[in-house]
């Protein structure tokens, strides 16, 4: 991987109004081509290499999770349970128009993908959950909360199996103007805090209860050394739904498009084309 | 000004270096450390203590809440005030009662603190100060699983709802967010028409103007050392208080400062020095700062405020390896003679307007014949020179509870 990691990014930001336009929910979008949507993990949505180059065969929709906007943060106050959080989603994917798009979800993002596939069995025509939250084993706890408690500067060593990795050091590199850093700081701590809301204490909604309903084709995606989410939850997720399977892929901790995005792409392009 | 007796019930028998093999002091583990004859023994102690300020001629006790923590083991303090109200009752002292404690957000039935606050006050015959504090984020995200996020919200609801639970005439129903009360007839109510209330709080402006707005009391603390945080977190809640309306009443707050008296300054930093270093390092200074704010807890502007001003947290980021005497040059313990300590107390209680002293006399691994030594120093040598001060400016103190001297 080079040293300098280039991100061209979102090409436009698409307003929705949602929840009895209580709330504007702000969809970045690029490329063109068939419509995907992609939901980010608890710090926010972070753009990176992965979704550019989805953004050159298709056309990426990712909405922003109410309070993680920058510029809007008391969003979240109007969202008070997980529940609200599943209708705010179908509601503003059914008024972008979307036909049955195939669907990524990462991390927390991909707990809010399965939950909305098994509330509303037709939204999404595949899924693919890249190591997501959602179930539960006491034997095997996941360390979500780790990134709460832990100090900061050991949260990268959770996520990544080698945190040294440029696309890794570009996402945890705050901007140099300080008035900005400071902005950006504040913005993902309280990113985090938002998404806390639905995985504090325990990121269990009872998704267990709930996966059987899924009925979209299934890839789960898995970094094998991700220390977050131990791999054994992706056999989880694949004996519940139906219609899956698994690819593990070594050499990744939690975000496997960014510690390994030549298989991950490979992967993810091959299953929506199958 | 009426001057209290606060203390923490600190396990007092740690080896001295325990809290390096631990990460936070609120998850050690306590078969491993603790022996169950010392612990009932500074239980007991602690009581003593308490009783012998409140017979010693202070105006008041006060304790607070700190839960799955080694330093002040107060899951419900009103457990401990209840045998002091009792205590006090049967005695004739007519002491007030500042429970600073409890922790409200993370309360899931703030309804029982009502009950139990209106039975501290029907006890003592209405020398109850009701303390609400929002409560730490460790205690209320980490010990109690309330999202950051919700904290202040909860805070909020379970506040109006307990005023509502007292004031009410008739039973009603509660449909709150966070609760769901079909029936709503608190019995006792309090003894007193309106408790007083006290919000211990840190400084944030968010929540000082909560306490003005209210016509509330705030109730600050020396543990981030008064030299570096006292001025401007002083100044902000005057300033906030005109700003809103409000007199400059020094009535309306109260300060916990640890205080510690010897014959001569040098006999009281060589015994209380050791105890005082400890009981920093080890309490407060063994809590990771993150787990003062998990990510939600702050407000977005409060974080942003924080990250380009850290001062309002004083020395607390470096209080795990403190050296005793930053602690005594910051104030966060004045110790010394009589003389010395009276004048530092008196331009510290002028010049921050201070109605309400709240003195902490015990910390750490101080041992009981010392606490009660302290005690004896500050009510014979100190606590006479403090009496009267702000009579000169006539200014009614409306937060004092009506049953207490």
């Amino acid at each position: 991987m080079s040293a300098q990691v280039v991100i061209k990014g979102p090409e436009r930001t698409e307003v929705v109004k949602a929840w009895n336009d209580q709330i504007d929910v702000q969809v970045k979008v690029a490329g063109s081509g068939p419509a995907l949507v992609y939901l980010h993990p608890a710090a926010g949505l972070y753009w990176d290499q992965f979704l550019d180059k989805l953004a050159e065969t298709y056309t990426v929709y990712a909405p922003e999770m109410p309070g993680t906007s920058f510029g809007d943060p008391y969003a979240i106050h109007k969202v008070d349970t997980f529940l609200d959080l599943v209708l705010i989603y179908e509601e503003v994917l059914r008024k972008l128009g979307l036909t049955r798009p195939v669907a990524i979800g990462q991390s927390f993002g991909g707990m809010l993908m399965c939950d909305l596939a098994a509330h509303f069995p037709d939204i999404f025509s595949k899924i693919i959950p890249l190591d997501p939250l959602g179930l539960w084993r006491d034997d095997i706890p996941v360390l979500t909360n780790k990134l709460y408690i832990d100090k900061p500067e050991n949260l990268p060593g959770y996520l990544f199996l080698d945190p040294s990795i440029s696309a890794a050091q570009a996402m945890f590199t705050p901007p140099a103007d300080p008035e900005m850093m400071v902005k950006h700081i504040a913005h993902t701590v309280w990113s985090l805090g938002c998404v806390a809301k639905f995985i504090w204490p325990f990121p269990d909604q009872g998704l267990a209860k709930r996966i059987h309903r899924i009925n979209a084709p299934t890839l789960i995606i898995w970094g094998k050394q991700d220390k977050l989410i131990p791999v054994a939850y992706a056999e989880e997720f694949q004996k519940r739904i139906a219609n899956s399977r698994v690819e593990i892929i070594d050499q990744s901790g939690h975000i496997p498009q960014m510690e390994q995005l030549d298989k991950t792409l490979a992967l993810v392009k091959a299953f929506i084309a199958s | 000004m009426k001057v209290l007796a606060f203390e923490q019930l600190a396990y007092r028998h740690f080896a001295s270096d325990y809290a390096n093999n631990y990460d936070s002091i609120t998850t050690m583990p306590y078969h491993t450390l603790v022996d169950r004859k010392l612990m009932h023994q500074d239980h007991m102690h602690f009581l003593d203590e308490m009783l012998h300020a409140a017979r010693s001629g202070f105006d008041g006790l006060a304790t607070t809440e700190h839960e799955q923590a080694s330093y002040d083991i107060l899951p419900n303090p009103n457990l401990q005030m209840s045998a002091l109200a009792y205590a006090t009752q049967s005695e004739g002292l007519d002491v007030g009662l500042a429970c600073v404690g409890r922790s409200l957000a993370k309360s899931r039935e703030p309804l029982r603190i009502a009950a139990e606050y209106a039975a501290l006050d029907q006890i003592s015959a209405g020398r109850l100060v009701a303390g609400f504090p929002i409560g730490l984020s460790y205690d209320v995200n980490r010990n109690n699983g309330i999202p950051p996020i919700e904290t202040r919200a909860r805070f909020y609801e379970n506040l109006e709802l307990i005023k509502k639970a007292w004031a009410a005439k008739e039973v009603f129903a509660w449909n709150g967010k966070y609760n769901k009360f079909p029936e709503v007839n608190t019995w006792p109510r309090p003894y007193q028409d309106k408790p007083p209330i006290w919000t211990p709080a840190v400084g944030n402006p968010v929540t000082l103007a909560g306490i003005i707005d209210n016509d509330d009391a705030f109730l600050y603390l020396s543990w981030f050392g008064p030299k570096l945080t006292g001025q401007r977190v002083f100044d902000r809640y005057w300033d906030l208080a005109e700003e809103r309306g409000k007199d400059r009443n020094p009535y309306r707050l109260a300060f916990v400062q640890a205080v510690f008296v010897g014959e001569t300054d040098a006999e009281a930093h060589r015994e209380y020095g050791p105890h005082i270093e400890q009981g920093y390092r080890t309490g407060l200074g063994s809590i990771p700062m993150q787990s003062l704010g998990l990510p939600g807890y702050i407000d977005i502007k409060g974080v942003e405020f924080l990250i380009k001003d850290p001062g309002d947290f004083g020395i607390v980021p470096k209080m795990r390896t403190i050296e005793y005497k930053e602690l005594v040059d910051q104030q966060c313990a004045i110790v010394g003679s009589p003389e010395t300590v009276t004048q530092q107390l008196l331009e510290m209680v002028k010049n921050f307007r201070i109605g309400h002293l709240v003195i902490m006399v015990h910390i750490g691994s101080m041992p009981h014949e010392l606490v009660m030594k302290n005690i004896d120093m500050l009510s014979k040598h100190v606590l006479p020179q403090l009496k009267g001060t702000w009579d000169d400016e006539n200014w009614e103190n409306r937060w004092w509870p009506s049953g207490a001297r």
